[in-house]
């Protein structure tokens, strides 16, 4: 590399300071449940390939994906934002809605079943690797202790 | 003709060289690559080396279409040849395998082969190199990923320095790219991350790495212009560059979704540069998506914004990051880049997340410290003035190419099977 490469250091902010506070934050606000929230999951799900990045990363889509698998199926307020047509479209939404009730409730509570054993089958699967690496990580240091207590 | 201060003794004053890319930069083609080409090869030209700026007739990234008059024309102090994009490539081909490679990760040997041959090449490009080659001290070439730069690379290894602009992604793991960097005389990085980057993936000789990067002029912006011509009052956030889903726009607009709907923040979102963005009517209210806008008005807009965000994480340079700086806006930037990262780290000017909660905290927390903004966007423009300015890239670049003159020539093939030019 030539002399005069880039310098490292930098006065002042401490950036990397700042970001491991945020992360910090970030571990109790995320223990304490502050972004089991399907926003979050539908935000996530462009970042997978963050998914590399550690466990950490993955603890949090577990959660949003726990989060977000269940299609609500409850009642909502119908609404209409224009106000001259309310009177007649409100009820006819209303009307609309239960007639379709029987139909997508039953749809709706098999996607819910499909979503939580899928959402249950990717945790499971994951927690069952974590443990494995964890295992042969472990075997891996105990044989390279092994290996350099052997060449001394 | 001398170099003046910037030529320690001992040093050659005077180079040949001929930089090739494969598109001029210009109104018609954006790229930061080849606008970083074009302004290494402006400032030599301008240094007083000979300098020849070699590049293909083609504006579109995406078809490859001869656009261009092939022939010399004339920019400034630069002359530039442009030579027609080979018509018997299999564009089609090409994309499928792009998208393999993207999808899984890898090709076989064959589709390799294939990969490379549909690459974007110019045969009467390379012809007038080869006539001209032995006058050349150095044929600068990049970015990496096109077969321009292998085909430079394989036909002239112990006179090819090539401009990487290396990313960490499947492409860079292919063959083709892997012989290309086991036989060129020397490489010029953007950034420190880049280069260790290319150390770690290929093994590269650090004898044959420098780190030059590209140089910024300070500029004068005004926020409050921008927010006049275009009536925007509210606090907004900023991406400027291609839009598109490999450079993390997409993710930048559901981080932004997200936090506007949790935290019911009244923040708007600018897009600015080339590419699509599919917005529904209700995102329009809160995205101003302004294409692509001259230079000055791009600095007002960053200098209005809160924050510049850049959710890329294949960046080598991230040449709009540091423009940001110069306009004093401090940045958020993605985790995953280790470049972007790096540059927040050096500099203090900005900060960076890897995941959702991350982003909205980090977003929170820089909203409410207005002083804290400020004073990372000081430090920010500092260190662009400080490290990216023209004098200091040249005296790096100089230095490289006197390093690299230096070094025996690469021990390599200098051609390889079916991968011919």
């Amino acid at each position: 590399m030539n002399d005069h490469s880039i310098q490292i250091g930098a006065d002042g902010v401490d950036a990397a300071r700042i970001v491991e506070e945020i992360r910090e934050r970030v571990r109790q606000k995320r223990a304490a449940g502050a972004y089991a929230d399907p926003a979050v999951a539908q935000a996530e799900r462009l970042n997978l390939g963050g998914l590399d990045a550690g466990s950490e990363f993955m603890d949090l889509y577990l959660d949003a994906l726990r989060g977000a698998c269940l299609v609500d199926i409850g009642d909502f307020p119908i609404e209409e934002r224009r106000p001259l047509l309310a009177p007649l479209l409100v009820p006819l939404k209303r009307l609309i809605w239960k007639l379709l009730r029987f139909y997508t409730f039953r749809m709706w509570s098999q996607q819910n079943q499909v979503n939580s054993l899928l959402a249950t089958g990717v945790e499971a699967v994951f927690r069952n690797h974590e443990q494995k690496i964890a295992e042969l990580e472990k075997r891996i240091a105990d044989l390279s202790n092994r290996m350099d207590e052997s060449g001394r | 003709m001398g170099c003046g201060s910037l030529v320690p003794e001992g040093m050659r004053s005077t180079w040949k060289l001929a930089f090739v890319a494969p598109r001029f930069a210009d109104d018609r083609a954006v790229g930061g690559a080849e606008t970083l080409l074009r302004r290494l090869a402006e400032r030599m030209a301008a240094r007083g080396h000979e300098v020849s700026f070699l590049t293909t007739c083609a504006v579109d990234h995406r078809t490859w279409k001869n656009e261009r008059r092939p022939g010399a024309e004339s920019h400034g102090s630069l002359r530039v040849q442009f030579f027609p994009v080979d018509a018997s490539r299999d564009a089609e081909a090409f994309i499928r395998l792009q998208e393999k490679v993207g999808r899984q990760g890898t090709l076989e040997p064959s589709e390799e082969i294939s990969w490379y041959r549909n690459n974007v090449h110019s045969t009467a490009l390379y012809r007038h190199l080869s006539t001209r080659a032995a006058d050349l001290d150095f044929i600068i070439a990049g970015p990496y990923l096109f077969g321009l730069s292998m085909a430079v690379a394989q036909a002239h290894p112990e006179k090819a320095v090539v401009v990487p602009c290396l990313h960490d992604e499947p492409f860079a793991r292919l063959g083709p790219v892997r012989r290309m960097f086991k036989s060129c005389r020397g490489f010029l990085f953007n950034s420190v991350p880049e280069m260790k980057l290319a150390q770690r993936l290929y093994g590269t000789n650090p004898e044959r790495c420098a780190v030059v990067g590209m140089g910024l002029e300070p500029f004068d912006s005004d926020g409050d212009r921008f927010r006049r011509r275009h009536g925007l009052w509210s606090p907004y956030v900023i991406y400027s560059g291609r839009r598109e889903p490999l450079k993390g726009t997409p993710l930048l607009i559901e981080y932004m979704k997200a936090l506007r709907k949790r935290h019911r923040a009244p923040v708007h979102l600018v897009l600015t540069g080339s590419g699509e963005v599919p917005l529904s009517v209700a995102d329009r209210k809160w995205i101003h998506d302004l294409g692509v806008l001259p230079e000055q008005e791009k600095y007002d807009a960053m200098a209005g914004a809160l924050l510049f965000c850049h959710p890329s994480s294949l960046e080598s340079l991230g040449i709009v990051v540091l423009e940001s700086w110069l306009a004093l806006t401090p940045v958020l930037v993605n985790a995953r880049s280790e470049v972007l990262r790096d540059h927040c780290q050096r500099s203090g000017g900005g900060l960076w997340f890897g995941n959702y909660p991350e982003f909205e905290e980090e977003f929170l927390y820089l909203m409410q410290q207005e002083e804290l903004r400020r004073r990372m966007a000081r430090q920010g423009r500092q260190y662009v003035l400080r490290e990216y300015s023209w004098p200091q890239v040249e005296k790096r670049l100089m230095a490289a190419l006197e390093a690299f003159s230096r070094l025996p020539p690469a021990a390599l093939p200098r051609r390889a099977g079916d991968e011919q030019v």
